[in-house]
């Protein structure tokens, strides 16, 4: 059998993947341009080549192409550019470079296109043709082959989860029969805010809630998801899937983790194609829940330096709706210390480096020039720390106050919440 | 050959004064739109240039426009054009009738060969040889062409014989056409309406057995003098139309207070005829004043310009609903079909896919 | 061919066939699209996704779709929010208020309504066509806009262009006698109605698909659309 084109490949992919849900919103489109200025890469870098719309632009190409009888006529009369492996290369660095999918274009969309999944498609045929960039693919075959795109392997896992239980003073079940609740961490946090890990046990604790880990679900992060690749995606929560199908459990705590949240509770059940048999959360709405029915108190007033406020993650609040509970904690933290940027919730500027973009080296400079846009609102909001509840936003923002050399203390909802529990008597 | 007479001696003969003349003169030289400083022209014509007969067919017609000049309310040009001028050959005005009119036709026809004036009233059947109109057992195309042979010019007077009125209208049983469908080597002047203005006729004819010259024409061969503006333009109802304020139905309030027609299928907007200038009955009103819309007839196809109460601007024919219906349908169908292809396309690449996915597999495993 | 034969010809059978063309058109490719099938959402939503689309036809169709809700958004597309909105709200208005289209809808549809004064409908259309020369330039100097565009947005801009302006020169007696204007405004209405299916101009069908799946999509996942 003759083997497809790089091409071929990717084309092949729009053309299966294309049912309605797609091919309306092509149809809608005008091309009005203004979903360049939601985009913080357009904004930051004002490449006309960032706009949103344009990143969808093969996909466009191939539905029009394979499905539309004009298309068809248009390219034959050469009004259509046929797609080209040049092309591909060219829309590879597009869309895996300078796309954090976080949907602030379909804001502002006078049609209301859902631009990020768009784009999330035209990155399937990407990968279908082999041009996800190395080092994404790099961190996606760790993720396969040893469960972690950062190395947390079985044995790092045990020797880290050991290391924070005895550092911490906390612990972590593992695997426990009868469990109501499965807590599942991502890489970043497991790797680099073992602090996190140790917060969220805290918290769970105080709460009283009956929780476990799973050894083989311990890890929620999925490249398959910034990959582009279902296949790969379903592989990967199926990992958790399964986990919590065998403990039983009635609900799975995501960790402070965007993209992995959004797989497996916005996506996870339509790639299987059955509902899942448990209630999928993040960890912002258990604290909400926690704090609001009282079953934690938290010290009002803990937070004492400056001012706070609260960066808007892509996945968990626009694409999650956890709004206001990191909202009401704050505001018992730190009372009217705790300030919002403009514009915030639905509307928040992205931190630059979701997506899978902050993995991929070459991405560096446009990932740090959109962190500008943050930069600016933060400062004009006058905060000093910022709390988010995302570790992919708050490495984002940790690489980049590195870089930038800025004052500011960034930290995760979990964290504060931890560290102001009261304990009760 | 024997010497013939001017007009002005045929008009002496009739115990026309000279002061007389002279005032028609004047009279005729207002009317056919000419300066003042042209009665000088036209009295040098009148005096000098012999006499031209008119012969004045009928075909498919009502006699209406004949009706229409027969009471116009300018009695010298009246007079002038229908008594002293000599129309030698009119069905319906000439006392004669038979072979004797005929022949009468005929000499004039001899005599005047290139010169006379030749007006149509009434549009010309050419279904099945002409037979839907004769005249003395010869079809209506016979006759015109024979008769338009020696004129000098050719009058057709209303929308039939201009563009075939309403015997042309759809279905067009004869298969009617007016008289430039079928004169096309001889000056052809319309006068359309329905009928037709009686100053346009008599001013017209005037124009050219006084001056012996076409006046200036539009592209649909009517005269300028009369047909250069729309009854719009003129209307006495247009500030209405400016100011957005119509009548929506015959009788309302919008009506009674005589605001524009233009809603009520008024067709004055495309329609050019000097109806809301000169007007009729002697400039006492015309339709769109006396309260109904302009019915469009001095336009070709007026009977199938849309219903004559239907928008001015509305399409000309409304899709049955079973039409839609079939479009609708073809294009469900159709559309249905390119899904079908597109669904093909689909699971086409889907296995594909998987056999390039099995390939890729088997290659690992080698 | 002179200019009443050719205002029957483009009022008569050219329109029937560009109406019957356009309806034609548009289902096959509302069929088409809808022909692709949709996957059931499997996963629970947060809110009610049918509230969610209502609650977005309520904000960007009864209101209006130009309102610009994300913060900072107007200032940064002041053309396409100024020039696109008054666009497109001068050709509604002058589309189904101006009293020569009304009698268009009424002789199709077989029942009129009131109208808007002449030199209302007139304002508005100078108003439309400067909007949308306005937005011909932008498309032609704007970077974002002259990546993203092909010939096709440009031939939208002029097919739409075209019966705007004959039929503004038509009321106002310029150019060419009232009736050769007439005959061409019709017929670029009627090439329009053929174009609107082959165009992105059919973006008034599929707003409605992008705009229910948007209420859905972020209800689903309990923001607000």
């Amino acid at each position: 059998m003759a083997t497809m084109s790089v091409t071929e490949q990717a084309l092949n992919t729009y053309v299966r993947e294309t049912g309605g849900w797609i091919a309306s919103q092509l149809e809608a489109c005008t091309r009005c341009g203004m979903c360049a200025e939601a985009c913080h890469f357009y904004v930051a870098t004002g490449n006309p080549e960032y706009t949103p719309i344009w990143k969808v632009e093969l996909v466009r190409r191939a539905y029009e192409q394979r499905f539309t009888l004009i298309g068809k006529i248009k390219q034959a009369l050469g009004f259509e550019k046929p797609v080209t492996d040049e092309d591909l290369r060219h829309w590879a660095e597009l869309d895996y470079y300078a796309c954090t999918m976080c949907n602030r274009c379909s804001m502002v969309c006078p049609m209301g296109i859902q631009l990020a999944d768009l784009i999330h498609e035209a990155r399937a045929g990407l990968f279908e043709a082999g041009l996800i960039p190395s080092d994404l693919k790099a961190a996606l075959d760790k993720q396969i082959e040893e469960g972690s795109p950062l190395g947390a392997d079985d044995e790092t896992f045990d020797d880290r989860l050991e290391w924070i239980e005895d550092d911490w003073d906390v612990e972590f079940p593992m695997d426990k029969e009868g469990a109501d609740v499965l807590l599942v961490f991502s890489s970043i946090e497991i790797m680099k805010f073992p602090d996190n890990l140790a917060a969220i046990a805290k918290i769970l604790d105080a709460g009283g809630v009956n929780w476990t880990l799973s050894k083989e679900g311990r890890e929620v992060t999925n490249f398959g998801l910034y990959a582009g690749s279902d296949e790969l995606e379903m592989l990967i929560a199926d990992r958790v899937i399964r986990a919590a199908k065998r403990l039983g459990v009635k609900r799975v705590v995501v960790s402070e983790c965007g993209h992995a949240y959004d797989a497996l509770r916005f996506r996870a059940a339509n790639l299987r194609g059955e509902k899942l048999p448990f209630e999928v959360v993040h960890i912002t709405q258990v604290i909400g829940e926690l704090v609001e029915s009282g079953r934690i108190k938290l010290k009002a007033g803990a937070f004492e330096n400056g001012k706070v406020t609260f960066h808007d993650a892509c996945k968990i609040q626009r694409r999650g709706g956890d709004f206001e509970q990191p909202r009401e904690v704050l505001k018992i933290l730190a009372g009217d210390r705790f300030v919002e940027m403009t514009p915030n919730r639905e509307e928040a500027w992205c931190c630059g480096g979701g997506g899978g973009v902050i993995a991929i080296q070459d991405a560096d400079e446009v990932r740090r020039a959109a962190f500008t846009i943050k930069i600016d609102q933060i400062n004009a909001a006058g905060a000093t720390t910022v709390a988010m509840t995302c570790s992919n936003c708050r490495l984002q923002f940790l690489d980049c106050v590195d870089h930038f050399n800025l004052n500011w203390n960034v930290t995760g909802l979990a964290q504060m919440v931890a560290d102001a529990l009261v304990e009760e008597g | 050959m024997p010497e013939r007479e001017t007009i002005y001696e045929v008009l002496q003969k009739r115990g026309v004064t000279r002061r007389d003349f002279l005032k028609m003169t004047i009279l005729l030289t207002g009317a056919l739109g000419l300066e003042y400083s042209q009665v000088e022209r036209v009295r040098v014509a009148l005096e000098t240039k012999p006499r031209v007969p008119v012969i004045w067919l009928e075909f498919q017609d009502c006699a209406g426009c004949t009706e229409s000049i027969s009471r116009s309310q300018n009695p010298t040009l009246t007079s002038l054009v229908l008594n002293d001028l000599t129309i030698e050959y009119h069905e319906t005005l000439m006392a004669a009738a038979g072979f004797q009119a005929e022949g009468a036709k005929e000499a004039a026809m001899e005599q005047y060969y290139g010169e006379y004036v030749l007006v149509v009233e009434g549009s010309i059947p050419q279904g099945a040889g002409g037979v839907y109109c004769t005249v003395g057992g010869r079809t209506a195309l016979d006759i015109l062409r024979e008769t338009a042979e020696g004129a000098f010019a050719v009058i057709a007077v209303g929308n039939c014989a201009s563009f075939g009125g309403l015997p042309k209208a759809s279905p067009n049983p004869t298969d009617a056409v007016g008289v430039m469908e079928l004169v096309t080597d001889k000056p052809v002047i319309n006068i359309p309406g329905c009928p037709a203005i009686p100053e346009a006729m008599t001013n017209t004819i005037a124009h050219i057995i006084a001056l012996g010259s076409i006046p200036e024409l539009d592209y649909l061969k009517r005269p300028m003098a009369f047909y250069s503006h729309t009854i719009h333009d003129r209307c006495l109802r247009r500030g209405f139309y400016e100011a957005g304020l119509f009548a929506d139905s015959f009788g309302d309030e919008g009506y009674r207070k005589g605001y524009c027609l233009y809603k009520l299928g008024c067709k004055g907007p495309t329609t050019y005829n000097a109806c809301s200038s000169l007007k009729w009955n002697g400039g006492t009103s015309f339709p769109v004043e006396s309260g109904h819309p302009c019915l469009g007839c001095s336009e070709p196809n007026f009977w199938d310009n849309g219903g004559f109460y239907q928008g001015q601007s509305a399409p000309l024919q409304r899709p049955e609903v079973s039409v839609v219906g079939i479009a609708a349908g073809a294009g469900v169908v159709l559309g249905a079909g390119a899904a079908a292809l597109n669904a093909s396309a689909k699971k086409k690449a889907r296995e594909q896919a998987k056999a390039a996915s099995h390939q890729k597999e088997e290659e690992k495993e080698e | 061919m002179n200019p009443s034969d050719l205002m029957r010809l483009a009022r008569g059978p050219l329109f029937y066939f560009a109406l019957l063309f356009f309806i034609a058109g548009m289902l096959y490719r509302l069929t088409r699209v809808v022909g692709f099938g949709w996957k059931k959402d499997l996963t629970k939503p947060k809110k009610s996704k049918i509230a969610g689309s209502l609650l977005a036809f309520v904000k960007s169709v009864i209101i209006w779709p130009f309102i610009p809700r994300v913060e900072g958004s107007l200032k940064r597309n002041l053309v396409a929010y100024f020039a696109g909105g008054l666009f497109h709200l001068a050709l509604f208005l002058v589309v189904f208020l101006g009293a020569a289209h009304m009698l268009v809808w009424k002789s199709l549809l077989g029942f009129g309504w009131p109208t808007l004064p002449l030199p209302v409908v007139d304002w508005l259309a100078a108003a439309g066509i400067v909007a949308l020369l306005v937005l011909f330039i932008n498309r032609l100097v704007n970077p974002v806009l002259r990546t993203i565009s092909h010939a096709a947005e440009y031939l939208n801009l002029l097919f739409v262009f075209l019966p705007m302006l004959t039929g503004f020169f038509l009321t106002h007696h310029l150019l060419l006698p009232y009736e050769a204007m007439f005959a061409l405004h019709v017929l670029s209405v009627d090439w329009l109605l053929i174009w609107i299916p082959l165009s992105r101009i059919s973006h008034f069908v599929f707003y409605f698909f992008s705009k229910a799946i948007y209420g859905a999509e972020f209800a689903r996942r309990g923001a607000q659309p």
